[in-house]
């Protein structure tokens, strides 16, 4: 494939993924669409007799036998080694403002340089990118984008943070891995945008590497999680805790579905949860669904619906409550809870009011909680 | 539902010490085959009433398991011969799989010209899968363009395995490969996945027959190859029933499994399950008391 089609297609998943290419691939002359996969050892796993493996990455625990796939598609056993299929092989690149993760407490308004590979280790059936995340890597466009070009990259574009995102950057963990530290050698920052369907080890390895990560919590119900996402809720929660108990930022996201996810206990007992085991500074984003992929035969949500989810956050104690895909509303301000000021206006992604200094709010001296520039 | 009639043909010791099949060996099984799956013991007759002339028909075939394990090549080499006997037009009949790469590597010559029969993998240029989802039960896929749009009748001529997760890979599963995501569909034990993609419209209402390619079993540590739980079986299996004739494959490995003293595929918690799901959704016979065996060593 020629880079102008990579370039289109691109832009394709760009729409999907809510962004455009920006100038970045205006100049990435230098890289060519790959058709090779990559053959990289595996961080995660164990091997047993008859070449066979057990992937100990994410909770899925795949055993496989020689030249079988992980349910993420993008690592594979072979002669009994398992070999990540996607280092270095982007197949998204964008250059985005963090607002678009979301993360509203950690460096606003900050470019971010995004990348993806293909593959995911869950299967939700209301995903946004399915077309990278449920894909094969040979199934779908990529470019040789090795750390190091990574890392040049953001730095000539001027995005002091690399995203890992999109898809589910956990399936490419090594990758990821390996961009951190470069890109930390560099003084950028790495943040994780995941839904935290991976095991303490490997989080806990990532979590000295990374400065933030943005968690999807898809619903607190393990019905949801094997309906909707083909996962389990318990090692998301756990992974929050985690993260929660480091030093790197946090933040959640939770996608309103009608009918799916949005009563009101269910919502209530999750607010508890957060407010109880991770406290209540943490954000938490309740993002609008519109159909997609296999779930086109339900509504958008209505604005109500995420106002409601709002309320019984906020009534749950939680001091930061967002409300996503929904530009313009009020709900996309921070307010400082003592005050009740706007502390941070946005506009879609756009900032209008930073009212901010050293992390405090410049109405009341409150403490904001957040990485803050 | 009706009884359904698996024929086994056999001839044992036919492997070659590098294990290619005899080709004359090959025809007489595949005739006999098809002429006790007819009424008037036929196979032409058989095979004009399976197929129209100006179907297009795919046979599908596995190579996951490179050299040692895929379809043999000289397998659909003589089933397409008969085919082109029967009166389908050499044109009209496409070998293929996931990739030309895996079909090189079990040995299959890629054509991709217009005249006489085609070989290729759903990665060749021009084809590939399908942008749209076909969403149906609790499948998300898309198909292979070669399943969904060239093809009008279909043969799953797969290979039989033990597998991992699965317990049999055979007929049903063979169709794992017509989807651009089969990697989704291997919780618990593959089921119902294998038989909601097999039910799905692309699958379904083209599948014709299923022949196993029994010649080398693999019954145990599959689906990759292991020379010490493999066996020269020399064996095709037909069935007009998918479920009927995977149901024998699984019961040969468990005889196969029980000889080597090796535990049942229940025992080690991967039972195929979903030939039961396949039987409870009409899609054939799981039962043995509806499944008629024809047992001939040729």
């Amino acid at each position: 494939m020629k880079r102008r089609k990579f370039i289109k297609l691109s832009a394709v998943a760009g729409t999907a993924a809510g962004s455009g290419l920006g100038p970045l691939l205006m100049d990435l002359d230098a890289f060519q669409t790959s058709y090779d996969l990559s053959r990289v050892e595996a961080k995660f796993y164990k091997k047993h007799p008859d070449r066979e493996i057990e992937c100990v990455l994410c909770p899925r625990f795949c055993k496989l036998g020689d030249k079988e796939r992980g349910y993420c598609g993008v690592r594979e056993n072979i002669d009994g080694t398992y070999y990540t299929l996607v280092y270095g092989k982007a197949c998204a690149i964008h250059v985005d403002p963090i607002e678009k993760k979301p993360l509203f407490h950690f460096l606003p308004g900050t470019p971010t340089l995004s990348i993806a590979t293909a593959g995911c280790n869950v299967n939700c059936k209301f995903c946004q990118n399915w077309e990278i995340s449920q894909v094969r890597p040979e199934q779908i466009d990529h470019m040789d984008f090795p750390p190091d070009k990574v890392v040049k990259s953001a730095q000539k574009y001027n995005c002091p943070i690399i995203a890992y995102t999109y898809s589910e950057p956990v399936v490419f963990y090594e990758y990821m891995y390996d961009t951190s530290l470069n890109a930390r050698k560099k003084e950028l920052k790495n943040v994780v945008i995941t839904g935290g369907h991976i095991n303490p080890e490997p989080l806990e390895e990532l979590i000295q590497v990374v400065d933030a990560i943005k968690i999807d919590l898809k619903a607190f119900t393990q019905d949801f999680y094997t309906k909707y996402v083909r996962g389990e809720l318990k090692p998301v929660l756990d992974a929050i805790k985690i993260i929660a108990s480091s030093s790197i930022w946090l933040e959640i996201v939770y996608l309103v579905i009608p009918t799916l996810n949005d009563n009101s206990k269910e919502l209530r007992d999750m607010c508890r949860w957060i407010a109880n085991e991770i406290g209540p500074d943490v954000p938490l984003h309740f993002s609008r669904f519109h159909p997609h992929y296999l779930l086109k035969n339900l509504p958008s949500t209505p604005v109500s619906t995420l106002e409601k989810a709002a309320d019984i956050a906020g009534k749950t104690g939680l001091n930061y409550v967002y409300i996503g895909n929904v530009p313009g509303h009020k709900a996309e301000n921070t307010y400082c809870p003592k005050c009740k000021n706007i502390i941070i206006q946005r506009q879609g992604y756009i900032i209008r009011q930073f009212n901010l200094k050293n992390g405090r709010c410049t109405y009341c001296n409150s403490r904001i909680p957040g990485v803050w520039i | 539902m009706a009884n359904s009639r698996v024929i086994i043909i056999r001839k044992k010791g036919f492997l070659s010490p590098n294990r290619i099949p005899d080709l004359n060996s090959l025809i007489r099984m595949f005739k006999r085959g098809f002429s006790l799956l007819d009424k008037q013991g036929d196979y032409k007759i058989f095979l004009r009433n399976l197929l129209k002339p100006d179907d297009r028909i795919g046979i599908k075939i596995n190579t996951l398991g490179g050299k040692s394990l895929s379809t043999r090549p000289e397998v659909p080499q003589v089933l397409t011969s008969l085919l082109i006997e029967s009166g389908i037009p050499s044109k009209n009949i496409i070998i293929w799989d996931r990739t030309n790469r895996e079909l090189k590597i079990a040995g299959y010559r890629l054509n991709m010209n217009k005249k006489g029969v085609k070989i290729f993998g759903t990665d060749s240029r021009g084809l590939g899968y399908e942008q749209d989802l076909t969403s149906h039960l609790n499948i998300g896929s898309r198909f292979s363009s070669i399943q969904s749009r060239i093809v009008t009748a279909s043969i799953s001529l797969a290979i039989v395995k033990d597998h991992g997760l699965a317990g049999v890979t055979a007929g049903l599963k063979n169709y794992f490969g017509a989807i651009h995501n089969p990697n989704k569909y291997h919780d618990s034990n593959c089921n119902p996945y294998i038989a909601e993609l097999f039910s799905a419209d692309s699958i379904w209402k083209k599948h014709r027959i299923s022949i196993l390619d029994a010649l080398l079993i693999q019954y145990h540590r599959g689906p990759a190859y292991h020379s010490q739980w493999a066996t020269e079986y020399g064996a095709l299996i037909f069935s007009l029933d998918p479920v009927a004739a995977d149901f024998t494959s699984w019961q040969i490995i468990e005889e196969l499994r029980s000889a080597k003293g090796l535990p049942t595929l229940k025992e080690e918690g991967r039972e195929p399950v979903y030939l039961k799901t396949a039987e409870k959704m009409e899609l054939g016979n799981a039962s043995p008391a509806n499944i008629n065996i024809i047992r001939e060593e040729i």
